[in-house]
C-alpha cells in the first residue's frame, strides 16, 4: 500500500457521557489517521469507547470536543441535512443485530440507502442486484430475512451498505451474532471487499476476527492502548 | 420542506399494504367519522330540503276554517252550531293576496255501478277547490262553472273509486249512482300524494258541483243560506298568511253577527306557524347532528395520532436505520405524514362508502330524508384528510426528532 491518501482524520475527539454526578469519558483525547484502503480492527473491552467513536465517525453523532475529518471535510461544519447526506454517500453501516426490514426482500433492503439519494440514481434495481452479487447473494434476491441464515442476513446488510458506493465502511461487530464457521466467512468477505479497495472500520471483541484486518487499534477506556499493523494477516486468509 | 413526492407515497403505501390490519384498525375512527359526518349532513340537507319544499308547497300556504261552539257564556246563551255560507268564501275569495278560497261539503256515501258497490267519501266543490288542492286530472274533463250552476248530476273520481268500481275500465261516460242518484262520471283525478295522511285514503274521493250536493244529498241547512261546512283559504304568499288571517276574521265575525269583543264560534288553523316552529327544531337537530359528527372525526383523529405514536415507537428501530442509511429528518417527517395523510384518504373513502350505504338504508325509514350531494361528500373527505393531517403531525415529529443512535438500539 503505497503511500495514499488520509481518509479519516481523528484530532483530540472526547466524548464525555454527564450520568449524575458522575461523568464518563467514554473516549478521551484520542487522535489518529486512517488512510484510503485500509483495513482496520478496532477492539478493547466493552465500555471503552469503541461504539462511541464508529457513531462519531459514521455523522451519527457529535464530540463534546476534538474533530472528526472525513475526506477533508470537518464532520462539525455539516449541518443535519448534509450529515444526513453524508451518511448516505460517504459511509456504509454494518451492524452486529443485522437490521435488516422484515417485511421486506433482500433486494428492498438493499435497495434502501438509494431511496435517499439525491438525485435519485437511475437502475436502482440493477444497483442493488448488482450488489447482492458481490457479496455472493445473486440468487436470494427474492428471500426475506427471516428465510435466510445470519450469515446471509449479514450478507445483505453488507450488500446494503455497500450499493450507494461508499468510501467508507464502519462495521460494528458484524461477527458478534454470528456463529465462528460464518463469522469466518462474512470476514472473508470483507477481506475480499478491503482488496477491491474498500477503506473498512471494524469493531470487534474477538481477536481472531481482529487478524483479519491489516491494522488493530486497541482501546481501553475511551484511549488508544496501542495501533500495531498486522502482519499475520495474509497468510492468515491462506491458511482458510 | 419540499414534498419528495413519489418515492414517499410509494414507501408510505408499501407500509400500510405491509400491516392490514394495523391500517385498518387506524383507520377505523376517521371511517366512522366521516360517515358520521356524511351521513348527519346528508340527513340534515335532506330535512332543510323537505322543508323548503313545504315551506313552498301549497300546504305551507294554507289556513282551514271550521266552525266552533262559542266557548264563553252560560250553555243557554251560547249560539248554536253554525257552518259557513257561499257569501263568506265570495267575500273571502276578494281578499288581497288570496290565491284560491274554497269550501268543503262532504259526506260519505254510497256509490254503485252495475258490477259493484262501495262507499267514498262525496266532497261538494266549488272552482277554486282543484287549485286549492293541487288536484289534476288525468282523463275526462274537470267539474266547470256551468255545472256548478245547473246543478249537474256529474262527478270526477279519485283512484280508489276507479279501481274498485272499474277494475281497467274506462270510467269517464258512465254512469254511477251516489247515494241511489245517477251521475255521470266526468273526470277522473290522479293520484294523490297522501304523505303524511296515513290513515285516510285521500284517493276515496267523489268531487260533485257543490250545489248538486247540497241540493240532492246533503240537503239545506235550517240555520245558513247555501251552507259550507269549512272554509279552505290558500295565500299566493307565505308572508301574507297573517294578514289574511285577521281579514277573515273580520269578514267572519260580521257575517256571523258577533258583538266586539265575543268569543269567535269559528277557528281558524294557520298551519304556516306551525311548520315555521318544526323548520327551526329541524334546523336545530341537524346542527346538532353535524356537531356530532365533528366530536366523531375528532375522536377519530385522535385515534389516529393515538396510533400512529404506538406505530413509530414499535418502528423506532427502522426509523433509526433509515437515519444511518441517510434519511433526512424531514424525509421521516413526511414518511409518517405521508402514512396518515394515506390513512384519511383511505378512512375517508371507506367512511364515504359507509355513509352512502348507511343513507340507502335510511331511505327505507319513514322520518328521515337524506340528500346524496357532492359537496357533502366532499366537504366529509375534506375533513378527514385536516384531520389526518392535524393528528398526524404529531406522531411525524417524534418520529422525524428521535436520536438515530438510540433508535438503532430500540428494542
Ligand atoms: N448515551 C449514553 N449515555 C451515557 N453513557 C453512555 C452513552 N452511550 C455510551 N455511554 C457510555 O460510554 C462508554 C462507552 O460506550 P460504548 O458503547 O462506546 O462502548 P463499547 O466499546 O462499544 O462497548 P461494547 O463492546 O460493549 O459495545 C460506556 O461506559 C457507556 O456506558
Ligand atoms: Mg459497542
Amino acid at each position: 500500500m503505497a503511500d495514499s491518501e488520509t481518509l479519516i482524520c481523528c484530532e483530540n475527539l472526547t466524548k464525555v457521557y454527564h450520568q449524575g454526578q458522575s461523568e464518563i469519558r467514554a473516549l478521551d483525547d484520542v487522535s489518529f489517521t486512517i488512510h484510503a484502503g485500509e483495513f482496520v480492527a478496532i477492539v478493547g473491552a466493552s465500555g471503552s469507547g469503541k461504539s462511541t467513536l464508529m457513531n462519531m465517525l459514521g455523522g451519527l453523532d457529535q464530540p463534546s470536543s476534538g474533530e472528526v475529518y472525513v475526506d477533508g471535510v470537518a464532520l462539525s461544519t455539516l449541518n443535519s441535512r448534509q450529515l444526513a447526506q453524508f451518511r448516505n454517500e460517504t459511509v456504509g453501516f454494518v451492524f452486529q443485530q443485522f437490521q435488516l426490514l422484515p417485511k421486506k426482500t433482500a433486494l428492498q433492503n438493499v435497495k434502501l440507502p438509494l431511496h435517499y439519494r439525491r438525485p435519485r440514481p437511475d437502475g436502482e434495481t440493477k444497483m442493488a442486484e448488482a450488489s447482492l452479487a458481490r457479496v455472493g447473494l445473486g440468487d436470494r434476491t427474492g428471500h426475506r430475512p427471516t428465510e435466510l441464515s445470519g450469515g446471509q442476513q449479514q450478507r445483505v446488510a453488507i450488500a446494503r451498505a455497500l450499493v450507494g458506493a461508499p468510501r467508507l465502511l464502519l462495521a460494528d461487530e458484524p461477527t458478534g451474532a454470528l456463529d465462528s464457521v460464518t463469522s469466518a466467512d462474512v470476514m472473508r468477505l470483507l477481506q475480499e471487499l478491503n482488496g477491491q479497495g474498500l477503506t473498512i472500520l471494524l469493531i470487534t471483541h474477538d481477536r481472531d476476527v481482529a487478524a483479519y484486518a491489516g491494522r488493530v487499534i486497541t482501546f481501553l477506556d475511551g484511549k488508544i492502548l496501542s495501533d500495531k499493523m498486522n502482519t499475520t494477516e495474509t497468510q492468515r486468509a491462506r491458511q482458510r | 420542506m419540499a414534498f419528495p413526492g413519489w418515492t414517499t407515497l410509494k414507501l408510505a403505501t408499501v407500509s400500510l399494504i405491509e400491516h392490514p390490519l394495523r391500517t385498518l384498525l387506524t383507520s377505523l375512527g376517521i371511517i366512522i367519522g366521516v360517515a358520521a359526518v356524511y351521513s348527519m349532513l346528508a340527513i340534515g340537507e335532506g330535512s332543510r330540503r323537505e322543508i323548503l319544499e313545504r315551506m313552498n308547497g301549497i300546504d305551507a300556504r294554507s289556513m282551514s276554517v271550521y266552525p266552533d261552539w262559542s266557548r264563553r257564556g252560560r250553555a243557554s246563551k251560547r249560539r248554536p252550531w253554525r257552518p259557513f255560507s257561499e257569501r263568506d268564501l265570495e267575500d273571502i275569495r276578494l281578499i288581497p293576496g288570496v290565491f284560491a278560497a274554497t269550501g268543503s261539503l262532504s259526506k260519505e256515501v254510497p256509490v254503485v255501478n252495475e258490477k259493484s258497490d262501495w262507499s267514498a267519501q262525496m266532497q261538494g266543490i266549488d272552482l277554486d277547490y282543484m287549485r286549492a288542492n293541487d288536484l289534476v286530472l288525468v282523463a275526462g274533463e274537470p267539474i266547470t262553472a256551468s255545472d256548478i250552476e245547473r246543478r249537474e248530476p256529474v262527478v270526477v273520481i279519485g283512484q280508489t273509486v276507479v279501481r274498485t268500481l272499474f277494475r281497467g275500465q274506462d270510467p269517464v261516460g258512465t254512469r254511477i249512482k251516489l247515494n241511489n242518484i245517477p251521475f255521470t262520471v266526468k273526470g277522473v283525478l290522479g293520484e294523490i300524494n297522501s304523505e303524511g295522511f296515513s290513515n285516510r285514503d285521500r284517493d276515496n274521493i267523489m268531487l260533485v258541483p257543490r250545489t248538486t250536493a247540497r241540493n240532492r244529498i246533503i240537503g239545506g241547512n235550517y240555520l245558513v243560506r247555501d251552507h259550507i261546512s269549512g272554509l279552505e283559504i290558500v295565500a299566493e304568499n307565505q308572508d301574507d298568511m297573517t294578514r289574511i288571517e285577521r281579514e277573515v276574521g273580520d269578514i267572519l265575525r260580521l257575517s256571523r253577527g258577533l258583538k266586539p269583543g265575543e268569543a269567535p264560534d269559528y277557528r281558524i288553523f294557520n298551519f304556516s306557524a306551525n311548520r315555521q316552529a318544526a323548520a327551526k327544531s329541524k334546523r336545530t337537530l341537524s346542527l346538532l347532528l353535524a356537531a356530532m359528527g365533528a366530536v366523531s372525526l375528532l375522536v377519530g383523529g385522535v385515534g389516529v395520532m393515538n396510533i400512529m405514536l404506538v406505530s413509530v415507537t414499535e418502528r423506532t428501530r427502522e426509523i433509526g436505520l433509515r437515519m444511518a442509511l441517510g434519511a433526512r429528518q424531514s424525509d421521516i417527517l413526511w414518511q409518517f405524514l405521508t402514512e396518515a395523510l394515506l390513512l384519511s384518504i383511505f378512512g375517508g373513502l371507506a367512511g364515504l362508502g359507509l355513509g352512502y350505504a348507511m343513507s340507502r338504508f335510511s331511505l327505507s325509514m319513514d322520518d328521515i330524508t337524506m340528500v346524496f350531494s357532492l359537496d357533502i361528500a366532499m366537504f366529509a373527505f375534506g375533513s378527514a384528510l385536516v384531520i389526518g393531517v392535524v393528528f398526524g403531525f404529531l406522531p411525524a415529529r417524534r418520529a422525524a426528532g428521535l436520536n438515530p443512535i438510540e433508535a438503532l438500539r430500540h428494542e
